[in-house]
């Protein structure tokens, strides 16, 4: 992992789970957690007003279940896009089968991940994601 | 009394050899079996004779068939009728006999069976239509072939009585339609269990997990604010959406081995049990228990739902130990045993029997059977955490596989669970 601290952004609709990233991962200091977006549309909004690509996120975490633009939707939209294609994006979802592990990984998803309910849980979660931002 | 001159006495000769001819004739007709029947046609109109001639094995023999039977002349007068035909027209047999056998058929089949009658005439012909008896119908199959004897020609018909088969038509397309109907009742249901799927994949896990997640942020952060009590319930509202989790995904995994999965990968049973091994391997070193692994064999099968298979079953060894012993694990393929099965199989060669065996608390073998049910449970919950699906999806999956599932255990001694897989699927 490089040094330089990692923009994530979470994509996510319920609002209980935004603040929870805040709870778990303001205190660390190797991410910079982005203002989060309610689903898809509203990434899409924001991705399109950064007009210099350094400012783009390393991370994108998608909800899997939100309104308007789901997660596999806009996994969709990501990967067919070439400014974004390259962000590692990742689901994360309460409940998480073999179909929507496939489906993500088909799509572009570079993991999928079941939503975490500690401490512990969230930090191991976020360790695993960044393994995979360069 | 007249004299009569020479010469009529001649004519009167002559008429009465004509008529002794005649009646040579038809006694030679008659006893060479040529007729069946005599019209007679005198003042008071035609009267018809049947005759008990040569044929009369073969009269008896129509007598009895099942089948009426009648002739018809070159007019369509039934000449000769077996009982059978009368009967099924509710008429006197000799109110049969003589009459047209178009008086029988049903108006509306008229134009049908003149037509049928043309059609006899140059070939055996065949159809289904409509007679009429005292106040019903009949459904009949007529079957006409024409019997050429000597100059005379005339009809058989033979009728057979179409009404059973009738009603056990009516009856089978009355059953086809239930059955049809139940079957969308199905998909109804199975639509309505999919969509129950979806709700409680989402809709029941995403409070659920709040409820965990708050309520394991005031067991770490808040516990030095709570008194004793409260700290208890806590916990308890911790474990048990733990527990109602477990029941959750229980329940999906469950309705969700109704979908046609492929069952035809060779699965190694051995491998299975070595990676769900690994899996279990902090709490085997935890219980201190030992696990024994024999040879297994190959099958066909979905390895996904048998790894399910072995992984709630080795679980559940692992689960309901003694107290007073290290538990002991041995996963054997063993000789089917068909005084044990209660059932017979062919070729022993063409199934693997593979058995899961514990020495914990067991339990009373008139449960051997029940355990298997969704929702049953032995023992308290609170002493041994458990959804109580587990075995019934162990049940669920063998089944799909063909194959039988089946416990037998003595109270504190230990339990054994059989599972008896066919090599291949049936294609």
């Amino acid at each position: 992992m490089s040094a330089t601290v990692k923009k994530v952004i979470l994509v996510e609709d319920d609002s209980d789970d935004r603040e929870l990233f805040l709870t778990f991962f303001s205190h660390r200091t190797d991410i910079h957690l982005l203002p989060p977006v309610a689903n898809g549309l509203e990434l899409v909004d924001y991705l399109k007003n950064i007009t210099s690509d350094d400012d783009l996120p390393h991370l994108i975490v998608l909800d899997q279940n939100m309104p308007k633009m789901n997660g596999k939707q806009t996994l969709t939209f990501l990967k067919s896009n070439e400014r974004y294609a390259q962000i590692p994006a990742v689901i994360y979802s309460t409940y998480t089968d073999a179909t929507l592990v496939i489906d993500c990984k088909n799509l572009g998803a570079e993991m999928v991940s079941n939503k975490p309910i500690d401490h512990e849980g969230y930090q191991k979660m976020m360790d695993d994601f960044l393994q995979i931002v360069n | 009394m007249n004299k009569l001159s020479d010469a009529e006495l001649i004519d009167e000769i002559d008429r009465l050899r004509a008529q002794l001819a005649e009646a040579n004739d038809t006694l030679e007709a008659i006893r060479t079996g040529q007729i069946d029947a005599l019209v007679v046609s005198d003042h008071s109109g035609p009267s018809l004779f049947t005759l008990n001639s040569a044929d009369r094995a073969y009269r008896l023999f129509i007598e009895q068939m099942s089948e009426g039977a009648v002739t018809l002349n070159s007019d369509g007068l039934i000449i000769y009728s077996n009982s059978q035909f009368a009967r099924l027209v509710q008429r006197p047999l000799p109110q049969v006999m003589g009459n047209y056998f178009s008086d029988f058929v049903l108006d509306e089949d008229l134009p049908l069976f003149n037509g049928l009658l043309l059609r006899a005439w140059e070939t055996n012909a065949k159809s289904e239509m409509r007679l009429k008896a005292e106040n019903k119908k009949i459904d009949v199959q007529l079957s006409l072939n024409m019997l050429e004897m000597d100059e005379d020609t005339s009809l058989s018909v033979i009728i057979t009585d179409l009404t059973q088969q009738k009603d056990i038509e009516r009856e089978l397309t009355a059953k086809n339609e239930q059955l049809r109907n139940l079957n969308n009742a199905l998909i109804a249901s199975n639509h309505d269990l999919q969509q129950f799927a979806s709700v409680a994949s989402h809709d029941l896990q995403e409070p659920l997990r709040k409820i965990q997640v708050f309520s394991k942020f005031l067991k770490d952060k808040g516990s030095d604010q709570l008194s004793e009590t409260s700290k208890v319930y806590v916990d308890k509202i911790f474990n048990l959406s733990q527990r109602m989790k477990i029941l959750i995904v229980d329940i999906l995994t469950y309705s969700k081995l109704s979908a046609n999965d492929a069952l035809t990968a060779p699965v190694y049973l051995k491998e299975i049990v070595n990676e769900i091994l690994d899996d279990f391997d902090l709490r085997i070193a935890e219980k201190n228990a030992r696990v024994e692994v024999s040879d297994l064999c190959t099958v066909e099968g979905n390895r996904g739902q048998l790894r399910q298979v072995f992984f709630n079953l080795i679980s559940n060894a692992l689960k309901f130990v003694s107290p007073d012993r290290s538990p002991v694990i041995a996963i054997r393929m063993k000789k089917l045993d068909p005084v044990e099965l209660g059932v017979s199989l062919d070729d022993h060669s063409q199934y693997c029997r593979v058995t899961v065996s514990d020495n914990g608390i067991g339990f009373e073998d008139t449960y051997a059977s029940s355990i298997f049910s969704l929702f049953e449970t032995l023992n308290p919950k609170t002493a041994y955490e458990g959804s109580g699906i587990g075995l019934a999806i162990a049940k669920k999956i063998v089944e799909k596989h063909h194959g039988l599932i089946l416990a037998k255990s003595k109270v504190g001694e230990g339990s054994e669970f059989s599972i008896i897989l066919p090599i291949k699927q049936p294609a």
